[in-house]
């Protein structure tokens, strides 16, 4: 592959950021490449394959937006080549780069280079760009975090100032307080400069490169005399570079990570069954990339095929063909309450669904990339974006049989990860290299090896009967869901579980009997997903719904908030929930424009009787589980640093959802400072706490409250050693800027530094250890096994669907959720925005097919183009336990986004859609097959058509 | 002699081809050959970049031709004013390809050559009956971009040897057709799975010569949502034209890019209304032989909404033809925007 890039170096000079540079190599090799290695410039990301599907590596070539990955070098010589690192002047960043910290328009960081570039071209061209001229511009550069809008809204801003009418600073944001005000992220800077460092970015001298050899079927045996042809061994062995390739025999300790996913091996011995397309076999390591890659053309394995299936019927079937598990079930989970049967039959009306769902990928734009080394201590160390270093130390300590104390994983700037990072794999495979050479390694995966290796979002099969009274109160629900874990457990063990909770929504239901389980096929692995398991459930249930509300003649608004519980009610899960719940009011806050939208799709569609375009709006609602399962107890540190100023331990990594800005404005607040008075140390092991497992939306509310704890301890340590110096009341002092000093007229004072001084006389630690402990609200004897912690949010969608090709296109969302407290508005609009859009992908255009999808080409992303215009409602309705009244959000706002569009393409034509994603050609087939009295469509055009 | 050259002359980008005796290849953008050299699909042993020889990159308007320099940008392409009016179907395909940063360097002399069969330069090149201008040492000819395809992905033209210089589209308003009183009208319809940054699941271009054209009138409120002008449903106005000549070109139904002859045949001597755009539709269907792509779409559904966009496209273009002198303002707004969008108005 990259062999065919073969042509002899050349000597190429241009421009580069304004200097002059000679890079020396073959002309084909991308500038990318260039730039990257031989330049020493990593701003310019990579997040395809040379593809030029995703932009990431955009810069300008004499001023035009181009895909570095498709510049052969040869084509820049004697032109100028502009990257992020030049884009700030010598007086300071480039007004567009300000507006993008300023907007919150950076999240992970990842496709902020390209689009900065694009922006830029963009703004040469006219410094009054039109909203789609600047959807246009930036229409090829994907992101999967933010959504657009706010990216949208920078370039706006950007421009206004360059034409010298928009205000230099976004005053209108900058609250009093630490928290509450939409801070600046604190790594944004960074990112927009191109000087954050992200995995694949690090380089360290004597770095060696592994790749992994993979399996191309979805189902097979390997060879029982060895694990590789021992030709291909020998042959491979033998290339130049090729430092080691290490197979089962190299697992020094436990082969598995068994607590994630109880079957997966790190590497399969000889004779074993591989189970999906991209199982790993062997790891190649070697001085390059390309050495690599030799070795890996040259590996053989000998794999006998065996009969594959990757849809649930299939492998369900009597006699299937086993892959794993008893009748290839993984895990069930069930839930009973009341007398089901008695109570559908009474009711008045019962009404049978069946939904189904696609395989996701996670697609963050950053690959899966690791750099694994051994730190000044001798440890084994992984640098790598992941959501809990700690676990990830215990998987690599258990497979190389060392205690734990001497692995260390530290999570840097990571470009996304929307829980496809959770995978312990790479890191076990990362450290299992340096394990055996010794050395620095590198594992980077290509964007085709994570679409076919990382794990993804659980197809599932929910089916409901689900029984209402006439005047819509609802009255029962019968639900069975099979969730398809793929080849591997991959935590399909506790999918059941999260599928069933969310398929009951935060409704009343006098009786319940649901069961769900986890399901293997030879499907990829499947995994955490934005919503671990929920999101595929209540798509079922919001669509359902609707479907009931039309059935009875119903607003699907109404039917909501006649069964919507309160914090009293008994809730679906068979028991109250543990925290406040702002449903109805998220109801409430959407129906004005529920309203609108419905009336004027009402009056377009009536005033073009026969038109092929229809409109249709759509509503859903959501409830999602943020509670923890295991400790309930959070630890985290503060310190006095020598200065004077807080440092914060915790781990809460940041991928790009904004921890790192959120627990330093929490530990502002409780300490009493300005947030640059506070560092944040996140997510090493050997400098922090352990602080429980993260999913996206449990990091402010359980981290935030240890990090609120122990910056409250430490201050009240810091004002009583003060009020000892200054001889006065503790509680007449305040702290101001780096001082503490007393209240009232006198102004006496003391420093910071000074207090941590006399902390050191006194033999007084600087650094305390603070805990968010929710035992005590909930006693061990009466506490589920998930904290029934709920957030609610509920989502409209305005779209308008072509009848006669099945086209969709969102015209409008609004997305209201209860965030209990917006601890950073700018941030939480930007999460829920990001989380539209993904939802919006999954309703409309994502699915893996196994074996058939290669990457960024064929797995369709929302761009720019699809974005809606979006209004995001924050609702507050405090939480009573979380630090100052936050709930969860990264993860819940995806729910509801799906279901809403769904169900206003539904209302449009006519028909149920009950398939994900709805591609154009499902739309269509839906309308063909629809009774004709069903569909609102009339026939084919006719000639009196139009009338406008 | 260097692996990487970029000649400042036709003629010296001839003559380094003939030099290294097949060995070299023409790169332009570089968008198609890339990927392929990465893959192996093709192993040049030496590149001549024709994107910096001024003449392939220059478009120009003579009195009854469109030429454009083979290797002129679809960003150069769909910026271009004289063509997004008078030719805006071009401009249309041209910002439909990829997105933005692969349209600032994909040409489209290199869309022609590499010749999928739904590449959407080809398609509308066929739909304007486009020329191509190959050259090759021994001198150059100009023939028809139709007669440019063989298969899949293969074109009569050998970038080893020859170079495709300049495409040429007949240009509507001459002053004969003004006379005669001739209207022309060109328009572009694409469905994908998504709206930018991915290869269609169709494509179709077409045009349409009008005769005694009535006078142009103003039609109802052309600024649709979104910047999309709505031009479905509003043709009946135009029924006392008559279509003297109409050509449709779409993709990817055959191995090449296609022209549906039967239904442009049907289209001749007709008058314009909404039932005799649906039957050329119908007809082009019937012509249609596509397959299906377990990525994009069955050859079912392809051939399902194949009347719809052959008609969608015949009604914008009658529509253009009749208010040549409106449609340039909607459409900027619409360049602005995404033409891949539907067409949808109040
Ligand atoms: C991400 C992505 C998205 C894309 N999306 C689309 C799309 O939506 N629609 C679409 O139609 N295409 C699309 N393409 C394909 C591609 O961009 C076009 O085909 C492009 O127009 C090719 O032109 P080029 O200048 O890049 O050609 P090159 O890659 O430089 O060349 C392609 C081939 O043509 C030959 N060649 C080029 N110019 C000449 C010439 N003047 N004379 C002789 N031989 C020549 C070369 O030798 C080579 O064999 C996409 C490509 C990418 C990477
Ligand atoms: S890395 Fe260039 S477009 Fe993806
Ligand atoms: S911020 Fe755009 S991809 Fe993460």
């Amino acid at each position: 592959m990259l062999d065919a890039l073969h042509f002899s170096a050349m000597a190429i000079s241009f421009t580069l950021n304004g200097s002059q540079v000679i890079a020396q190599s073959d002309p084909a090799t991308p500038l990318l490449d260039v730039l990257r290695g031989e330049l020493g410039l990593t701003g310019t990301k990579q997040g395809c394959d040379h593809e030029g599907e995703c932009g990431a590596c955009t810069v300008l070539l004499d001023g035009h937006p181009v895909r570095s990955c498709l510049t052969p070098l040869g084509k820049v010589a004697g032109r100028e080549v502009l990257t992020v690192e030049g884009l700030a002047g010598p007086d300071g960043l480039h007004p567009l780069q300000a507006a993008f910290v300023e907007v919150g328009a950076v999240q992970c960081g990842y496709c902020t280079p390209g689009m900065l570039l694009s922006a830029k071209a963009l703004l040469h061209r006219t410094l009054c760009p039109s909203r789609p001229e600047i959807i246009a511009a930036l229409e090829g550069n994907l992101c999967r975090c933010t959504g657009y809008a706010k990216i949208v809204q920078a370039v706006e801003l950007a421009a206004a100032r360059l034409r010298g009418d928009a205000p230099h600073l976004n005053a209108a944001h900058a609250g009093p307080r630490p928290i509450g005000g939409s801070a600046l992220r604190s790594d944004s800077l960074d990112k927009v400069t191109g000087k954050a460092r992200y995995a694949e970015d690090l380089t360290l001298p004597g770095m060696l490169h592994s790749r992994v050899l993979r399996s191309p079927l979805p189902h097979a045996r390997l060879s029982s005399s060895s694990v590789l042809r021992p030709s291909s061994l020998a042959e491979a062995g033998e290339l130049p570079g090729v430092i080691r390739i290490l197979t089962a025999a190299d697992v020094p300790g436990s082969n598995g990570f068994a607590y994630y996913s109880q079957d997966e091996p790190v590497l399969p011995p000889a004779g074993a069954t591989l189970r999906t397309i991209g199982a790993p076999i062997a790891l190649v390591i070697a001085e390059s990339p390309e050495q690599a890659e030799r070795a890996l053309a040259i590996l053989q394995a000998d794999l006998e095929p065996l009969p594959h299936a990757f849809d649930l019927d299939t492998v369900l079937a009597d006699g299937a063909v086993p892959i794993a598990g008893e009748h290839n079930q993984l895990a069930t989970w069930d839930l009973q309450h009341g007398d089901l049967e008695a109570t559908l039959t009474a009711s008045d009306h019962c009404l049978e669904s069946c939904y189904e769902t696609a395989f996701l990928e996670h697609a963050a734009l950053e690959r899966e990339a690791l750099l694994g080394y051994l730190d000044e201590e001798d440890r084994i160390t992984v640098i790598g974006g992941c959501h809990e270093p700690n676990f990830q130390r215990g998987y690599i300590a258990d497979a190389l049989a060392l205690p734990p104390d001497q692995i260390r994983v530290i999570v840097p700037p990571t470009g996304g990860s929307f829980g496809g990072k959770q995978d312990p794999w790479p890191f076990i495979a990362t450290a299992l290299g340096v394990f055996h050479t010794r050395r620095p390694v590198r594992l980077v995966y290509t964007r085709r090896e994570s679409f076919d290796a990382s794990p993804k979002r659980h197809p599932y099969r929910v089916r409901y009967r689900m029984g209402a009274t006439a005047d819509g109160r609802l009255t029962g629900v019968h639900v069975r869901i099979d969730c398809n874990t793929g080849g591997y457990d991959g935590h399909g063990q506790y999918i059941p579980n999260f599928a069933l909770t969310a398929s009951g929504g935060p409704y009343r239901w006098p009786a319940v009997d649901g069961r769900a389980r986890s399901v293997y096929t030879n499907g990829p692995k499947g995994g955490q997903f934005r919503g671990f398991g929920t999101g595929q459930s209540n798509f079922a249930l919001e669509c359902t719904l609707d479907e009931l509300a039309q059935e009875l003649g119903l607003d699907p608004l109404d039917l909501r908030l006649r069964n919507a519980i309160t914090e009293k009610d008994w809730s679906f899960l068979g028991h109250p929930v543990g925290e406040s719940l702002g449903y109805r009011e998220v109801l409430e806050a959407v129906r004005p424009q529920y309203q609108r939208f419905l009336e004027e799709a009402r009056q377009w569609n009536q005033s073009r009787v026969g038109h092929p375009l229809r409109r249709g709006v759509g509503l859903a609602g959501m409830w999602y589980r943020f509670g923890k399962s295991g400790s309930v107890r959070i630890e985290a540190h503060a310190e006095l640093a020598q200065d004077g100023h807080l440092i914060i331990c915790c781990s809460a990594p940041d991928y790009g959802q904004g921890t790192n800005t959120v627990m330093s404005q929490m530990a502002a607040e409780a300490f009493g400072v300005d947030r640059e008075w506070v560092e944040v140390v996140n997510a090493d092991t050997a400098l922090v706490p352990y602080s429980g497992i993260q999913g996206a939306s449990r990091a402010t509310y359980f981290v935030g409250g240890a990090v609120r704890e122990v910056s409250t301890a430490l201050r009240s340590e810091v004002l009583g050693t003060a009020a000892e110096l200054l001889d006065c009341d503790p509680d007449s002092l305040v702290i101001e800027r780096d001082r503490v000093i007393a209240a009232g007229a006198d102004c006496r004072g003391v420093s910071l530094a000074e207090v941590g001084g006399e902390f050191d006389r006194m033999g007084k630690p600087r650094r305390v250890a603070g805990f968010f402990d929710l035992a005590s609200a909930f006693p061990a004897e009466i506490r589920p096994e998930y904290l029934p912690l709920v957030v609610t949010g509920a989502h409209l969608a305005d779209v308008s669907v072509r009848l006669d090709t099945g086209e969709v296109k969102v015209r409008r969302m609004v997305a209201a959720h209860d965030v209990g407290r917006a601890v950073n508005p700018l941030d939480a609009e930007g999460q829920i925005e990001g989380a539209v859009l993904m939802g919006l992908g999954a309703a409309l255009m994502e699915e893996v097919l196994p074996g058939q999808t290669t990457g960024l080409s064929d797995y369709y992303l929302p761009t720019a183009q699809s974005m809606p215009e979006l209004q995001v409602i924050l609702v507050e309705v405090p939480s009573r336990h979380g630090p100052y009244g936050v709930k969860g959000l990264g993860e819940a706002a995806m729910l509801p986004s799906t279901p809403a569009i769904i169900n206003a393409v539904s209302r449009a034509i006519g028909v149920r859609l009950r398939t994900i994603p709805a591609t154009p050609e499902r739309v269509l087939q839906a309308i063909q097959l629809a009774p004709a009295q069903q569909g609102c469509y009339a026939g084919p055009r006719t000639r009196n058509a139009g009338g406008s | 002699m260097p692996a990487y050259t970029t000649p400042a002359t036709l003629d010296d980008a001839l003559a380094l081809l003939a030099s290294h005796k097949g060995q070299a290849m023409v790169i332009a953008g570089g968008t198609d050959l890339i990927p392929d050299l990465r893959r192996g699909v093709k192993c040049p042993q030496a590149l001549v970049d024709i994107s910096r020889i001024p003449e392939l990159a220059h478009i120009e308007m003579t009195g009854e031709w469109l030429v454009v320099g083979a290797a002129t940008t679809f960003a150069a392409l769909k910026e271009h004013l004289a063509i997004r009016q008078r030719v805006p179907a071009l401009a249309e395909a041209a910002s439909a390809v990829g997105a933005m940063g692969i349209q600032t360097a994909a040409t489209w002399g290199g869309n022609l050559v590499q010749a999928m069969p739904a590449a959407d330069g080809a398609i509308v090149a066929l739909a304007l009956e486009a020329e191509a201008r190959v050259a090759e040492p021994g001198g150059a000819a100009w023939r028809p971009v139709a007669s440019l395809f063989r298969g899949p992905g293969q074109s009569v033209i050998d970038p080893t040897r020859q170079i495709l210089t300049h495409i040429r589209v007949p240009l509507p308003t001459s002053p004969l057709d003004r006379a005669q009183g001739k209207r022309w009208g060109s328009a572009w319809r694409r469905v994908g799975r998504r709206d930018s940054l991915v290869l269609p699941i169709l494509n179709c271009a077409v045009k349409l010569v009008l005769e005694n054209a009535s006078m142009p009138y103003d039609p109802p409120n052309l600024g649709g949502q979104g910047g999309v002008p709505n031009l479905v449903g509003q043709v009946e106005v135009m029924a006392e034209d008559l279509i003297e000549r109409a050509t449709i070109a779409l993709g990817p139904v055959a191995p090449r890019p296609f022209r549906a002859q039967e239904a442009e045949s049907f289209l001749a001597g007709k008058p314009l209304s909404i039932e005799v755009f649906e039957e050329a539709g119908r007809i082009a269907q019937r012509e249609s032989n596509p397959r299906s792509s377990v990525m994009r779409a069955s050859r079912e559904y392809r051939l399902a909404v194949i009347p719809h966009i052959v008609s969608d496209a015949l009604a914008a273009a009658a529509h253009r033809a009749q208010v040549g002198r409106r449609i340039h303002e909607s459409l900027n707004q619409r360049l602005s925007g995404s033409v891949n969008q539907q067409s949808e108005g109040d």
